[in-house]
This record gives C-alpha cells, sequence and structure tokens, in this order.
C-alpha cells in the first residue's frame, strides 16, 4: 500500500478517480434535490386545484353537494390518489376517509391511518368553509418518495461503479507508466552499475515514453563520446608526454656522466632545455585549447577587419614561406569583417599557415584568401601539396591526431584542434576539403554584416 | 638598476635575483604583497617584477594602488595564468610587461633592460644611431653610413625594437610581442625570416653586421660596427 502511495503515478490516477467520484456525488446530490422540489411543488399544485374544485362545489351546492362530490370522487380514485375530509368546528370528521385529526389552516405535512392500517405521510391542504366546516384534501407522499428512491439508486450505483472502474483503471494506468518508468530508471541502474553501453530500448511508433528515452539515448551518447575523448586526450596526453620526458632524462642523465667533460654536459644541458622547452609548449598548447573551449574567450572580443588581418599575415609570411621554398599567394576580399578576438583568430591563421609549410615538401604552392558566402566569412588556406586521404580529413581537426605514425615531425597534433577551437568559439567551424590536388582549411566564421 | 621582486615562490625568486645580481643590478626581494606595496611606494626603483598572486595582497591589487598613488614604476607582472583574459586584467591593472611563468632567465632579463631603459613619454626619443645605423621614427627612414637603406614595415619595426634596445638583448618572444602583437610561439621562423632580411639589406651598404645573435636567447646591436 505504502509503495503505492509512494508511486506518483498511482497517486495522479487516483487523484483522477477520486476527483471524478466527487463530482458525480455532487452531480447526484443536486439532481435529487432539485428532483425532489419540483414534484413536491407539483404535488402541491393537484392538491390546490383539487381544493380549489370542492371548495367551488360547496358554494354553488352546500354541504350536500360537496358532500356527494367526495364521495364520488373516493369510490373512483384509485389508490394513492387524494384524500378527503370536512371536519366540523369541534374537530369531527362528517365527511370523506381520510383518517387524520383536524390539521392546522393552510400547507400541512399530515399523518394519516392509510387502509391497512398504516401510517402513511401525505402533504395536506386544509381550507375553511363556511359554518365552521373545514375542508382537507391530501395526497400522499408516496410517489415523490419513489421517484426520490429512484434517483438516489441510480446516482448510488453510478458513483459504486465509477469508483470502481476509476480504481481499477487508476491501478492499470498505474502500473503501466511505472513499468515505462522502471525501463528507463532500470536502464539507468544497470548504467550506474557499469554497463555503459546499456541504453534505453525505444520503439519506432514512438509515444512520449519513447520519444524520452530517444532524448536521454542521445544524450548518454553524447556523454559516451565526451568520455571516450577525455579518455583518448588523457591517455594522448601522457603518451605525448612520455617521449619528451624520457628524453629529458637521458640528457640529464648524459650530463651527470659527461660531469669530467664540461663541453658534453653543455651539450646535453642545452638538449634538455630544449626538451623541456617542448614539453612546456605543449602544456600551453593544451591550456590554450582549453581556455578557447571553456568560453570565457567571448568577453575579449571586438570588431575585427578581417581583410586587412589577413593580407597583414600574408605579409608576415611571404618570407618566411619563400625561405622555406614554397610561395604565397594572397586573394583577400575588401573590407570583410567579424567580430572576435583579434589574437585568437590570427594564431587560427598563423596554425593553417604553419601546416601548410610543415606537412608540404618544397615547391608547394600556398594560396590564402577571404571570401564571403551565405552570412559567413571564410578564410581558405589551400596548398597542392600531397593533401590528407579521405577518410583522415575529419580526423586531423581532433585532438593530437598525427597523420605520420612515427610522431617525428614537428607538431604536436594540436594545431587543427586549436583552429577548430577557436572557430567554435565564435560561432563558426573549420572544413577540410581536397583541394585536388592538396588540402584545403576553411575557417568559416559569422559575418559582422551579412549582406542582405 | 635598482630592482624590486616581489615573489613568494623561492625557487623561482631566488635564482632570479642571482641572476639579477650577477648582470650588476641591485636586487631587493620579498615574498609579502604588503611589505611589496610599501617598498614600491617608499623607495625608488628602476623596474619591478612583481608576482600576480602574493599572500597577504594581490599582486594585480598592490599594482593597481601604485598607479593610483600615480607611481609610474615600470612594472613586469609575473603569473603562472596565461589566458588571454587574465593577461588584458594585468595590462589594464597598469603592468608594462606580462610574463607567464614558467619563463628562461634570460627573457627575464632582457625585458627588465627593455624596460628600465624606457624614457618617460614626454621626453620620447624620435632618432636612434647605434654605430653606423641610424633610424628615424618620425620620417620612417633607416640610414647606415649615410646611406638610405629601404626596409619593409616589419624590418623596420624589427630594428626599432632592437635600436632602441640598443647594447641589450632583444628575445624572440619580444619581437613576436612588439612587432606582431602575438603572445603565441608560431612554429615557423617568422622572426628569423624577418630578421635575415633585415640583416642582408643593412649589410647590402655596409659588410659588417651590425645584429649580433646570441644564441638561444636573442638578438642584439652591435655597439660599435
Amino acid at each position: 500500500m505504502r509503495e503505492i502511495w509512494s508511486s506518483a503515478a498511482y497517486r495522479i490516477a487516483f487523484a483522477y478517480t477520486a476527483a471524478f467520484s466527487v463530482m458525480v456525488a455532487g452531480l447526484g446530490t443536486v439532481v435529487f434535490f432539485a428532483a425532489d422540489a419540483n414534484f413536491r411543488s407539483q404535488q402541491d399544485a393537484a392538491i390546490a386545484a383539487e381544493s380549489d374544485e370542492l371548495v367551488h362545489e360547496y358554494r354553488n351546492g352546500g354541504l350536500a353537494e360537496l358532500r356527494e362530490n367526495i364521495l364520488r370522487r373516493e369510490a373512483d380514485s384509485i389508490a394513492d390518489a387524494f384524500g378527503y375530509a370536512v371536519f366540523q368546528a369541534d374537530g369531527r370528521r362528517i365527511v370523506g376517509q381520510l383518517d387524520t385529526s383536524l390539521p392546522a389552516a393552510g400547507w400541512q405535512n399530515i399523518v394519516f391511518n392509510g387502509p391497512a392500517d398504516r401510517s402513511d405521510p401525505a402533504r395536506a391542504l386544509t381550507t375553511p368553509l363556511s359554518h365552521g366546516l373545514i375542508l382537507v384534501v391530501a395526497l400522499n407522499n408516496d410517489a415523490v418518495e419513489q421517484i426520490d428512491k429512484i434517483i438516489l439508486v441510480l446516482f448510488t450505483g453510478a458513483l459504486a461503479v465509477m469508483i470502481l472502474l476509476g480504481t481499477g483503471g487508476a491501478i492499470i494506468l498505474g502500473a503501466y507508466i511505472r513499468r515505462r518508468l522502471e525501463r528507463i530508471s532500470g536502464t539507468a541502474q544497470a548504467i550506474l552499475a557499469g554497463e555503459l553501453n546499456r541504453r534505453i530500448p525505444t520503439k519506432p511508433a514512438g509515444d512520449e515514453f519513447d520519444r524520452l528515452g530517444r532524448s536521454l539515448n542521445a544524450m548518454l551518447d553524447r556523454i559516451s563520446e565526451l568520455l571516450e575523448n577525455l579518455r583518448q586526450v588523457s591517455s594522448d596526453v601522457a603518451h605525448d608526454l612520455r617521449t619528451p620526458l624520457t628524453r629529458l632524462r637521458g640528457e640529464i642523465d648524459a650530463a651527470i656522466e659527461g660531469a669530467a667533460n664540461s663541453d658534453l654536459q653543455q651539450a646535453a644541458l642545452e638538449r634538455a632545455l630544449e626538451q623541456s622547452d617542448r614539453l612546456l609548449s605543449l602544456f600551453s598548447a593544451i591550456l590554450r585549447i582549453s581556455e578557447v573551449e571553456g568560453g570565457d574567450v567571448a568577453r575579449s572580443f571586438a570588431r575585427i577587419d578581417l581583410s586587412v588581418l589577413v593580407a597583414d599575415l600574408c605579409d608576415s609570411y611571404c618570407p618566411v614561406v619563400q625561405d622555406g621554398g614554397r610561395s604565397l599567394t594572397c586573394r583577400v576580399m575588401p573590407a570583410v569583417e567579424i567580430v572576435g578576438d583579434r589574437e585568437l583568430i590570427s594564431q587560427a591563421i598563423v596554425n593553417l599557415l604553419d601546416n601548410a609549410q610543415i606537412h608540404t615538401p618544397a615547391g608547394t604552392n600556398i594560396v590564402a584568401d577571404v571570401v564571403t558566402a551565405s552570412g559567413n566569412a571564410m578564410v581558405r588556406v589551400a596548398d597542392n601539396g600531397p593533401g590528407v586521404p579521405m577518410a583522415d580529413q575529419r580526423r586531423i581537426l581532433k585532438r593530437f591526431v598525427r597523420l605520420d605514425v612515427s610522431r617525428t615531425t614537428s607538431g604536436n597534433g594540436l594545431g587543427l584542434n586549436l583552429v577548430s577551437a577557436v572557430a567554435t568559439a565564435h560561432g563558426g567551424s573549420v572544413t577540410i576539403a581536397d583541394n585536388a590536388p592538396g588540402l584545403r582549411v576553411s575557417i568559416n566564421l559569422p559575418l559582422l554584416r551579412p549582406a542582405a | 638598476m635598482r630592482v624590486l621582486i616581489a615573489e613568494d615562490d623561492d625557487a623561482t625568486a631566488i635564482p632570479v635575483e642571482r641572476g639579477l645580481r650577477k648582470l650588476g643590478h641591485i636586487v631587493i626581494r620579498t615574498a609579502s604583497g604588503q611589505e611589496a606595496l610599501s617598498l614600491g611606494a617608499e623607495s625608488h626603483f628602476d623596474v619591478i617584477v612583481l608576482d600576480r598572486m602574493l599572500p597577504s595582497m594581490d599582486g594585480v591589487e598592490v599594482l593597481r594602488r601604485w598607479r593610483k598613488s600615480s607611481n609610474p614604476t615600470p612594472v613586469i607582472l609575473l603569473t603562472a595564468l596565461g589566458g588571454i583574459t587574465d593577461r588584458v586584467t594585468g595590462l589594464d591593472a597598469g603592468a608594462d610587461d606580462y610574463l607567464v611563468k614558467p619563463f628562461a632567465f634570460a627573457e627575464l632579463a632582457a625585458r627588465i633592460a627593455a624596460l628600465g631603459r624606457r624614457p618617460p613619454l614626454a621626453t620620447a626619443q624620435t632618432r636612434f644611431a647605434v654605430g653606423d645605423v641610424t633610424i628615424d621614427l618620425l620620417k620612417r627612414e633607416v640610414c647606415r653610413a649615410g646611406q638610405v637603406v629601404h626596409l619593409q614595415p616589419r624590418e623596420f619595426s624589427l630594428l626599432e625594437l632592437l635600436m632602441r634596445n640598443a647594447g641589450s638583448v632583444v628575445t624572440r618572444t619580444m619581437f613576436l610581442e612588439n612587432v606582431w602583437g602575438f603572445h603565441f610561439d608560431p612554429q615557423t621562423n617568422l622572426v628569423e625570416s624577418h630578421l635575415s632580411r633585415l640583416r642582408s639589406k643593412l649589410k647590402a651598404v655596409s659588410s659588417s653586421d651590425p645584429i649580433e645573435t646570441l644564441r638561444g636567447v636573442g638578438y642584439r646591436m652591435r655597439a660599435l660596427a
């Protein structure tokens, strides 16, 4: 029983049933009293009419006429019809079979001795006539009481059926809702217990429970994707740290070994410093990405003329690219404005320019441009180098993904991930495309004033 | 120069103090924010190195109070927080430079030297001469041995920074911050490429190299060509 009351499903179903029952009971009461009052006023009207008729007879023909009339009516009447009595002033009944004592004048509820020697309640109208005579016309209450009883029985029955069906329905409905919810909470329990891959069973037809289940499943999928990502990142960080740390340890070892030879020691210490710098730059890259992903950077957003920024960066990068034996061409649409953090946007573009140099052979042509398309500003950096296989194009945006399995090329596998984080923080995105040949990476950012 | 170091981490402060003394600076060290506040207000320093997080009073708060009482001493804010917004709050509070931990001692020393020599704004110098190289910031003109050298805007800025700091070292990150406004380290040799172009343009006039490379530290104008 307690289990039932602690269940919201049962409580709701029962509350509903109770509310309906109260309504039916209320309706029954109103109908009962309204019908009763109505019947009683009809009864009074009939008595008044009968009484008027007899008074009329008395006025026309005196007591003799009245007596004859009453006798005739009594003879004609069927059971439970009117009862008549004419009393003298001293209270003696001289005409009529209505066996009762003399009531007071006007409308009265009386009790008379019926045909089978039983006391019957009745409604009576007492009218004084001339010469101290008093006429009483009564109608017994049986008919009204009969109707009242029928109404009472009907509504009580209806109420009983209502409560019975309602309670039954509430139990069935409660059990159904509980069963559906238990499937969801059961899955949650299983996930808590460690079965992370369990999902809520849903039917394709899809009522609200199925929709809830599907939303929860989607949420679980997203969480497990994030968890997987986190796990991947932690293991990648551990892996990426181990190599430089091992080398660092080796160099320190060599420095200690080479204590006798100061040149060797110096060289080993310099290499150790280099390794620790690599570690530090890896950390600052990781921290920068989490800062950008944390979303706090929006506070420093301002208007940026992307055209000027990119042209300026290209200007700065031309000598670097040329020194590496590649070429850089810049095609910039004028006056493309966005809102953002100048430094982050610069860093993202610099990362693309760096990548286009690091991962391509000498002789590669790099093209950087700024265009607008459907409300977006696009900064694109394209090269005609070896490109990236289709299968890896989405993957390279992820953290620590380096296509060079040996992990010997420079770069920490965080460059494009930062670009992607910066674009996302600005409400934009990064797309990777085949430049046929080569690779084209676009940073898409919402325009400050999209063309109408 | 008189340098105040307000830093509560001895592992950071002691090597810095030792290094600066070796370079000939007079160093006073404190580990408390309150003490730094009164030291900075009472005696003269050429440069103050202020840690952002100090016991008894936050470094940024100390800096704000100095600036409120119109103390113009150049301040380098040291911090473990490298975030963009952290840097903006530091600079807003009145810091002249901002260095994220961990840093190389040479980097800090170069920045202290640069800040210590900075003239008050009122007497801003617009013309510098080092050896046979002169730079005129108003005319945007560079001459070597009397001959005009035509430089790209970035090359001009690089040379300007070197000339302003003649005799002391300018690090790679100082170039990146001052010339490009980058507070990150590009993976390609941005600074080196521009410097090598600047060098060859200067050397086209007279064969000696007026810019000295200090490996692992930075670059410096040679006092005498």
